[in-house]
């Protein structure tokens, strides 16, 4: 802003842009954050991006058309290529979108292998709403309604995979499981980190000299080696929702690190200021100017940290998982999903395995970017550059 | 002179602590891995057919030094560790040393060579991409930087390898040919090794590049419109010269601090792409202790070596900025 002198001193602005600079004046925090990030076109696709995925995330179990795990399978397409929905084929043009017939047969002329033809005279029409597999969403609320399927047999957008698990439904599964594994996770790095970078950062000192000499220690171990090796200690009698929290919980505790360095550098600046010495003037123990004073100065910057930290948690389950240490297979994830993907057999012939591949990509970039975004939006001074 | 050999003594000093740091670390998690030494070696004896007891077990104990207190034995391994001994796997029943040797200085190699490749890329691009105004090269640069971060190098493996499958037949896997896996050194071989380690190297770089770029490009863009730089242009220094001597030297730094951290990341990829490209050096190795036979002394040896590798960079790094910064040597020699 090039003026700071009261508005009702310059006559020759009209009222509209007097509104618009009562209105910047009067603005809360979030408000002035939410006006800058608007302003960046690639933050904002990317949030955009990154609510869709969210919600098929969350709503993955009515989304997607059959259960992820073994009890939706279908025995008779496995490896299955993906269907895609049409609307025309060479007998003429419907209105409502169609897939043809898979029909499998074993017989004299196959050699006795099961073969899988696609029957282009058969169509079977898309339907809404049916009635599919249970679920539970949000764990809690029963339904057997899908947002699609087919009138009978069916539809695998993407494919399947050996056990003829739809990777469509998978992969929403997997998205929403990435997302509570990096949930939890940088919940509890945040919340270690909070602890001792906020000791570290308040007292300064020696104890600011030790901790940050052990940070830095455990900042030095490669992390992924690190995860293997605690990964490694799970019995492996676990249930799979014991193996998802213990996952998590592993992230979080490796990961805490790098946040708590974030915090302690704040507050070491913060600390000095006069506002805190007059809190501490005033008799108030050091928790309460922490969390009181010191913590609200800088919520946005921690926010921020926080999402730019959530790709990280995500990526390091992806690969724990992949090389068969974190989570198991009823449990759906990028990483288990394509533990299969590396033979050759697969690579040659059953591309469609790599399709979740993109979604995670998607997911990732969304974060880096929205990150990124509130980043530059939640800097204060980031519009003299503007 | 002698300020700066306390400069480098006490960073040594920092070293070690962070190496002690470490060793504890590691040496706890070996010791939560339910089952020791000694049970595992009676167990091995108990498929051999003889019976065994718990007296016998108690004796192995003591026979091996497990019934020692935790910070004797901590003490003991982190003595060997230094003089690079790390006593005997007991699951494979070979000296560790011995099994690691070459395999982990393959390994490290692949990694430093990774990791000149990716600064031998990102700072030429990086000062070129701060100093022009090309919005395109600057758009581009920044969404392989966005990549490098979003696709994990693992998943690059698997795309890579997905296309040499698809449409060259060969999955480019392994480092060795076939007739050279157990040759004795010879040009021959190093040129084979050459021909197969390139696309290990390549994507261990990658996302290391795609930071680099970032980091380069954000600190001589910091530089470039300063006004010594301004001053220099304006005594008639312009182009390449100009760039190279004045913004580039100081951006040099945070660069130099930068390449242990990058390190670091190469290392987190190495056991995931080692797997995936079935390189047998000490990344897969890692994976094999681990998540196949629970080898806990083998994991903790690869991963305190790891370490060490990275705080060895680091203090070279160190000592190496304060000769060439002489800001840094000047702090150090008051």
């Amino acid at each position: 802003m090039t003026t700071t002198s009261d508005p009702t001193e310059v006559p020759q602005l009209s009222t509209e842009d007097q509104k618009a600079k009562e209105a910047y004046f009067t603005a809360s925090q979030s408000q002035l954050i939410w006006a800058r990030f608007k302003k960046q076109r690639a933050a904002m696709i990317a949030a955009i991006v990154l609510f869709v995925l969210i919600v098929s995330g969350i709503f993955a179990p009515f989304l997607s058309p059959y259960d992820p795990t073994i009890a939706g399978r279908n025995k008779d397409y496995t490896n299955g290529a993906p269907q895609i929905p049409q609307f025309c084929d060479k007998n003429g043009c419907t209105m409502r979108p169609f897939i043809h017939a898979v029909e499998r047969e074993r017989s004299m002329a196959t050699n006795f292998r099961w073969v899988t033809t696609i029957n282009e005279d058969v169509r079977v029409y898309m339907t809404f709403l049916p009635k599919g597999d249970d679920y539970h969403l949000f764990g809690f609320i029963p339904g057997d309604r899908h947002l699609f399927g087919v009138e009978e047999g069916f539809i695998h957008l993407f494919g399947t995979d050996e056990d003829g698990q739809d990777i469509f439904s998978r992969t929403l599964h997997a998205v929403w499981t990435s997302l509570q594994v990096g949930t939890i996770g940088v919940f509890i790095a945040f919340v270690l980190a909070l602890i001792i970078g906020g000791v570290s950062g308040y007292y300064g000192g020696w104890l600011d000299g030790v901790i940050q000499m052990i940070t830095d220690a455990v900042r030095t171990v490669p992390a992924i080696p690190l995860f293997m090796a605690v990964a490694a200690f799970m019995p492996p009698e676990m249930t799979a929702e014991e193996r998802f929290f213990y996952i998590s919980l592993i992230l979080g505790f490796i990961g805490w690190p790098t946040l708590a360095r974030r915090v302690r550098t704040h507050l070491l600046t913060e600390r000095n200021q006069e506002y805190v010495l007059a809190a501490q003037l005033c008799g108030a123990s050091p928790s309460h100017v922490i969390r009181r004073h010191l913590l609200p100065s800088f919520t946005s910057y921690i926010i921020v940290d926080l999402v730019i930290s959530f790709p990280y948690m995500v990526l390091s389950e992806t690969a724990l998982s992949f090389i068969g240490l974190g989570l198991k297979d009823p449990v759906s994830s990028l990483g288990v999903m394509l533990q299969k993907a590396t033979s050759a057999d697969v690579m040659l012939n059953y591309q469609w395995y790599f399709i979740p591949v993109l979604f995670f990509i998607a997911l990732v970039m969304a974060f880096v970017f929205v990150g990124d975004g509130l980043r530059d939006a939640a800097d204060p001074y980031s519009e003299a550059n503007k | 002179m002698l300020n700066f050999a306390r400069f480098v003594a006490t960073r040594a000093v920092m070293a070690m602590i962070t190496l002690i740091i470490v060793s504890l670390v590691v040496f706890s998690l070996m010791e939560l891995v339910p089952g020791d030494c000694a049970e595992r070696y009676l167990a091995f004896k108990n498929t051999q057919g003889s019976g065994i007891s718990v007296e016998d077990i108690e004796q192995e104990r003591a026979r091996l030094g497990l019934d020692q207190p935790f910070l004797t034995r901590w003490g003991s391994w982190i003595v060997n560790a230094f003089q690079g001994e790390f006593g005997d796997s007991c699951i494979l029943r070979v000296n560790i040393a011995d099994l690691l040797g070459d395999k982990f200085w393959l390994s490290l190699s692949i990694c430093l060579a990774s990791l000149a490749l990716a600064y031998a890329i990102a700072i030429p691009v990086g000062i070129i991409a701060a100093a022009s105004n090309n919005a395109f090269l600057n758009n581009s640069l920044r969404i392989v930087s966005y990549l490098g971060l979003a696709m994990p190098n693992f998943l690059l493996a698997l795309m890579i390898m997905l296309f040499a499958t698809v449409y060259f037949g060969n999955t480019l896997t392994g480092l060795y040919s076939d007739e050279f896996r157990d040759a004795p050194w010879s040009w021959a071989k190093f040129w084979d090794l050459m021909s197969h380690a390139w696309l290990p190297i390549f994507i261990l770089g990658w996302s290391a590049t795609a930071f680099a770029l970032q980091t380069v490009r954000a600190l001589m863009s910091d530089e470039i419109g300063k006004l010594y730089v301004t001053a220099a242009a304006a005594r008639g220094v312009h182009g390449r010269k100009l760039l190279w001597n004045y913004p580039a030297r100081h951006a040099l730094g945070p660069i130099v601090n930068s390449l242990g951290f990058d390190l670091n990341r190469i290392f987190n990829e190495l056991p995931i792409v080692a797997l995936i490209l079935v390189l047998t050096d000490a990344g897969a190795l890692l994976i094999e202790a681990l998540a196949r036979s629970n080898d806990q002394q083998l994991a903790g040896a690869i991963i305190f070596l790891l370490t060490a590798s990275i705080v060895t960079l680091n203090f070279a790094t160190d000592v190496l900025l304060a000769v060439l910064d002489p800001r840094v040597r000047k702090s150090i020699i008051r």
